[in-house]
């Protein structure tokens, strides 16, 4: 859907000041259809790639492309995409329909049309009540949750969310994660940015991760995790912790030890290491109760890479 | 593109008329209603004159000010607030935005204008006196040199922030009120470095004294067509020249 190659950019304060980097050759790309998460953490340069594929602001270097399937003029290409930037404040004396209306016209999106979308979504993020009042009464909550519809009003193939969560309460996060799974199932392509894990663990199926303007990461979340040397096996077995201690000693295969009691015993071990533990169990008869494989979180994986 | 200038415009009116600026403008109104009644009970045969004075001054004060302290905010206010993300991020162009949103603020200046000047009018039928054709020049001029302005401060608040663009915008309407008349004092035409400097000064920055005729109205003195048509067409140029300007600018401008 969109694709950057060796974007770089770099700001100053005024001339006196050091050059700060935000973003230091960057390249990815995003293919449609796909929900991608842009993750890093605040200043690591996602809304500053975000501006520079709006065209808000212009890379120093480097180059911003758009799949031709979206058009190959601006407007052509800006009608297909949906943006909502990060803790929106919009007018604060029009009304959320005047807001809706005018977002909507301006994407050429038919009267006729515009009316039952906004209809459907303001009852989908429960603002139907508020829209005839003043943009200025809305909590933040609400304003988030009409920026969202804003940027999905008029339908478009190619959604960008600028922290999309913030602001929201657990049920309001739950009910934006619901709609942005259910628009992607429609075949629409989703990049958003956050700085919280678990929100871009939850729904996306690739990460993009950024620290300090590089590219850290950019693939499959589950190719991450799964790739990770953090993977433990938990076995929890049967019989006495002296026993199944001859068994395995020498060997150093056994990471962490619970002793459960005299009878079981929870064993943790490396992914490697899972099959040599197995079969040394299995060869002395030792009965395995349960076999569980514990991943680390994206959260983890996260800050040991960025520690790095 | 044009729906879309218009579409921009329509909501910006709509959001500055709901800000309540408009009370203010008829708060303005009935000043004018009661200097003039209070005039007229202590000016003998001259409550005419106080009105057009009052009224002028108070239109003027009133349409600039709208053009300064809403011109100021027009861009700053929507790039500090992300608004304008929400506008071009849709297929709408940089030009568009902006036309729509110095359309929107132009269209207040006039609704501004009508309303005040129509109570000047009202006020001086009432008191017996007739308006010439002057006085509708010089509430034309009144509505260029507001529109001046606002082209003036939009400018400066591309390029510098919110404070610095109030100052050298207030600083540019006093000066261009007085330029004509500083060239012209001794201390001025003995020196002629500071002779050229001004002359200079007069010839590239806005010459807003071009767009006063206040006292030709209230002493009931004429002017020629020409001049009149002349310091239009000066007003309409200068505000042609600052718009390609602002558009230039704003084009070019990194929205951080």
């Amino acid at each position: 859907m969109v694709k950057l190659e060796q974007v770089e950019k770099i700001f100053k304060s005024d001339l006196l000041a050091q050059p700060f980097v935000a973003l230091d050759k960057v390249s990815f790309n995003i293919p449609d259809g796909s929900l991608v998460g842009f993750l890093g953490a605040n200043g690591a340069g996602k809304t500053t790639s975000l501006k520079i594929i709006m065209d808000f602001i212009r890379p120093d270097s480097g180059q911003v492309t758009f799949s031709p399937s979206l058009g190959n003029s601006r407007i052509e290409i800006f009608k297909k995409i949906g943006f909502l930037p990060e803790r929106p404040y919009f007018y604060p004396n029009l009304n959320g329909e005047e807001f809706l209306n005018m977002l909507g016209t301006l994407s050429e999106t038919p009267k006729a049309v515009l009316r039952p979308r906004i209809k459907h979504w303001s009852q989908v993020f429960s603002i139907e009540h508020a829209l005839k009042r003043p943009l200025k009464t809305y909590s933040k909550g609400m304003l988030q949750r009409i920026g969202f519809l804003a940027a999905i009003l008029h339908d478009p193939e190619f959604i960008i969310l600028d922290e999309p969560l913030s602001g929201l309460d657990p049920v309001g996060r739950k009910g934006l994660k619901d709609v942005i799974s259910e628009v992607h199932k429609k075949g629409k392509t989703i990049f958003f940015s956050s700085h919280v894990v678990p929100d871009i663990e939850e729904i996306c199926d690739r990460v993009i991760f950024l620290e300090k303007g590089k590219l850290i990461y950019d693939g499959s979340v589950q190719t991450l995790i799964h790739s990770s040397p953090n993977t433990e096996i938990a076995i929890k077995v049967k019989g006495n912790r002296e026993v199944v201690e001859n068994i395995l000693k020498g060997e150093n295969l056994v990471k962490s030890w619970d002793d459960m009691g005299s009878d079981y015993q929870y064993i943790k071990v490396s992914a490697e290491s899972k099959q040599k533990t197995l079969s040394l169990l299995v060869n002395h008869s030792i009965d395995i109760v349960s076999l569980d494989v514990e991943k680390p979180t994206l959260e983890e994986i996260f800050y040991k890479i960025k520690n790095k | 593109m044009n729906s879309k200038i218009y579409t921009i415009a329509y909501y910006t009116f709509k959001e500055v008329l709901k800000s309540k600026v408009l009370y203010g403008v008829l708060f303005i109104g009935l000043a004018i209603m009661l200097s003039v009644f209070v005039a007229s009970e202590f000016t003998y045969g001259a409550p005419f004159r106080v009105a057009i004075d009052v009224g002028l001054g108070l239109l003027s004060l009133s349409s600039l000010g709208i053009s300064l302290f809403l011109g100021v905010n027009l861009l700053s206010k929507e790039i500090e607030s992300r608004t304008i993300y929400m506008i071009i991020s849709r297929p709408v162009t940089r030009i568009q935005f902006i036309l729509g949103k110095l359309l929107g603020l132009i269209g207040v200046l006039i609704v501004n204008t009508l309303i005040l000047s129509t109570m000047i009018v009202l006020v001086t039928v009432l008191l017996g006196n007739q308006i010439e054709g002057l006085f509708f020049w010089s509430i034309l001029f009144n509505f260029l040199e507001s529109l001046l302005l606002l082209l003036v401060v939009t400018a400066f608040s591309l390029v510098t922030n919110t404070v610095l663009s109030s100052v050298f915008s207030f600083v540019l309407l006093i000066a261009g009120h007085f330029i004509a008349d500083t060239q012209n004092i001794m201390f001025v035409t003995s020196r002629p470095l500071l002779s050229e400097v001004l002359k200079f000064y007069h010839y590239v920055l806005p010459g807003f004294y071009k767009l006063n005729i206040k006292d030709y109205v209230l002493y009931k003195q004429t002017l020629p067509t020409d001049f009149l048509i002349m310091n239009t067409v000066y007003g309409l140029s200068y505000s042609a020249f600052l718009l390609f300007l602002i558009i230039y600018i704003f084009n070019r401008k990194n929205l951080d």
